[in-house]
């Protein structure tokens, strides 16, 4: 599930293509196509771009590190997890042209949904912070935490469009 | 006969790819985008699927398969879709029966290449047969004899129009026994996720064959407790409808609540299986459901008298549910108290899937439907227990 899944529909504005990134998944893309992500919850959206190249990529990870499974096999999924999610992304946007020194990372989600649940969301985001400082890439922005749902488009533009489920909507 | 509860998620894994594929083949056809919406492998005894499809009237092509796989394969979409799928096709209405077996050919070829690559073995097709049906007669035959079926069902949505079809196969159980056995044991074909699940520590969630309509049951004996609970609070007269429990990847529950705002409760399990259960209205139902449980008419539809409502609902249902399932599998199961949610729908449910997700792959949908005094409401009940739990209790089960 690693690969972009193509939605076929075009973007609001009528001119773009749009990539639809699901749960454990991550897409890369260049040119005026948008990425997106729906229903971020405890999930991390990672949003990367080289700014010169416009390559971006998108991930959304459920869970901050495979190190945590507590499943004896190694997950044949890397865009599950945090930390693999993001090397694998990182690596995408090189073999995509981008170069690692000019990406930047805009951050979204990890929302303390429930109270049932031990805090996943705040954990995804710490893991994110650290995997994108290992990497030597700068957080430009972020809309974390709180407890509300989120969902993100990512713009040809670099632009992170998020809506939250209470309509309200930002851009990072 | 033993099987792996985790070897439905590999032939989970393949009948999304072969409805992939069924989509690609139907989109070059009709010129039209389709997408597999979702693909779930569900364990149902006859009994069950019949009410489940009772009133529904479908169109269907049905082909017979031998060799890598022996059985039958349908694909079936609503007739009050008749119009729509004939209009997307070349030839148009004037075509009718033979442009509709040619589409059912043609899908259905897609979706079995995808079984015999993963097989590495040819599926042969007999030729397409047509037919229209009531009810559950549109499953191919045998699904209602016995006590406890495969099926697999895909949902495969047309972008640009209002179509969506469904794939049906039912493997002939005895080869197919052998086939989910010896394949999901020793494979690990690349990029089959769920193949390789059953490799490793696999002893821990083999169940026997017997044990899984054991386990289709649970939802139902679950529905019919929960009704009595909502009847015997609100003095109300309450059914609750259950099609059947789906096994679904745990990745895709979200996608499978959706992004419309939904609103409900959700609930920690305790004892054997140990696990979360939500119950999730769309807003309308949420607040219809509220009210008619509420002396007045709320201010807010979704406000705190509502939340209330939805929590006590969650509360009578949950301990139905699971009273059910623990008479069933003689265990004892507690609950949390309920907690409300109201966000988009597959917001809420995500912190669930990732607390599982470090450990199990998939998940059980168990749909329902909830009827008060005229009140139509429609739910979803997301059971999803520790799978390595459910697989001891139904082991026992047999046991004794």
């Amino acid at each position: 599930m690693s690969h972009p899944s193509s939605a076929g529909g075009r973007d609001a504005s009528g001119s773009a293509r749009r990539v639809a990134v699901g749960v454990g998944d991550l897409a890369v893309v260049d040119g005026d196509a948008a990425l997106t992500t729906s229903g971020l919850g405890s999930c991390v959206a990672v949003a990367l771009v080289d700014p010169t190249t416009g390559a971006r990529g998108l991930l959304h990870a459920m869970l901050p590190s495979a190190d945590d499974s507590q499943s004896s096999r190694p997950s044949a999924r890397p865009a599950k997890y945090v930390d693999s999610g993001v090397d694998a992304l990182i690596d995408e946007l090189g073999a995509a042209g981008a170069s690692p020194n000019r990406l930047e990372a805009r951050l979204v989600g990890g929302a303390e949904m429930l109270d049932l649940t031990a805090a996943v969301g705040p954990r995804n985001v710490e893991r994110a912070e650290r995997a994108l400082a290992d990497a030597g890439i700068p957080i430009v922005a972020r809309d974390v935490g709180d407890g509300v749902g989120r969902t993100v488009r990512y713009r040809p533009n670099g632009e992170l469009a998020v809506r939250a489920a209470d309509g309200f909507e930002r851009t990072l | 006969m033993r099987v792996d509860v985790r070897a439905l998620g590999a032939c989970n894994r393949l009948a999304e790819r072969g409805a992939e594929r069924a989509a690609d083949a139907l989109a070059d056809l009709t010129g039209t985008d389709l997408a597999v919406e979702v693909t779930g492998a569900s364990v149902a005894s006859g009994e069950d699927l019949a009410e489940a499809f009772a009133g529904r009237e479908s169109i269907g092509v049905s082909v017979g398969l031998d060799g890598g796989l022996d059985g039958e394969a349908v694909l079936a979409f609503d007739s009050q879709q008749a119009d729509a799928l004939l209009s997307l096709l070349p030839g148009g209405a004037s075509m009718g029966r033979s442009a509709v077996t040619e589409v059912g050919n043609i899908a259905l070829g897609g979706f079995l290449d995808g079984w015999a690559n993963y097989l590495g073995q040819a599926i042969d097709m007999t030729p397409p047969r047509y037919f229209e049906a009531d009810g559950a007669a549109v499953l191919p035959d045998g699904a209602l004899a016995g006590d406890g079926v495969f099926l697999f069902e895909s949902r495969l949505d047309a972008t640009t129009t209002d179509l969506d079809f469904s794939i049906y196969m039912l493997p002939d159980s005895g080869p197919f026994r052998d086939l989910v056995v010896g394949k999901t044991a020793t494979a690990a074909t690349p990029g089959a996720e769920g193949a390789a699940e059953g490799t490793g520590d696999a002893g821990s969630t083999v169940v026997p064959y017997e044990s899984l309509s054991t386990f289709a049951s649970l939802a139902k004996r679950g529905s019919t407790n929960a009704a009595d609970n909502i009847g015997m609070m609100t003095g109300l007269d309450t059914t609750v409808e259950v099609s059947r429990l789906r096994f679904v990847p745990l990745a895709d529950v979200p996608a499978e609540v959706g992004v419309e705002p939904h609103a409900g409760t959700v609930f920690e399990l305790q004892g054997e299986p140990s696990g979360y259960l939500a119950i999730l209205f769309e807003e309308e139902s949420a607040a219809a459901v509220a009210a008619s449980m509420l002396p007045t008419e709320p201010d807010d539809p979704l406000g705190d008298m509502a939340e209330n409502a939805l929590c006590e609902l969650g509360n009578v249902m949950t301990s139905g549910f699971i009273d059910g399932w623990a008479n069933v599998l003689g265990t004892s199961i507690a609950h949390s108290p309920p907690e409300f949610v109201h966000d988009i729908g597959s917001a809420t449910i995500s912190p669930i899937v990732a607390e599982l997700g470090r450990r199990q792959d998939y998940g059980f949908v168990i749909d329902a439907a909830i009827q008060t005094e005229g009140v139509q409401a429609q739910c979803d009940v997301y059971a999803l227990p520790d799978e390595r739990e459910l697989a001891a209790a139904l082991s026992r089960l047999s046991e004794t």
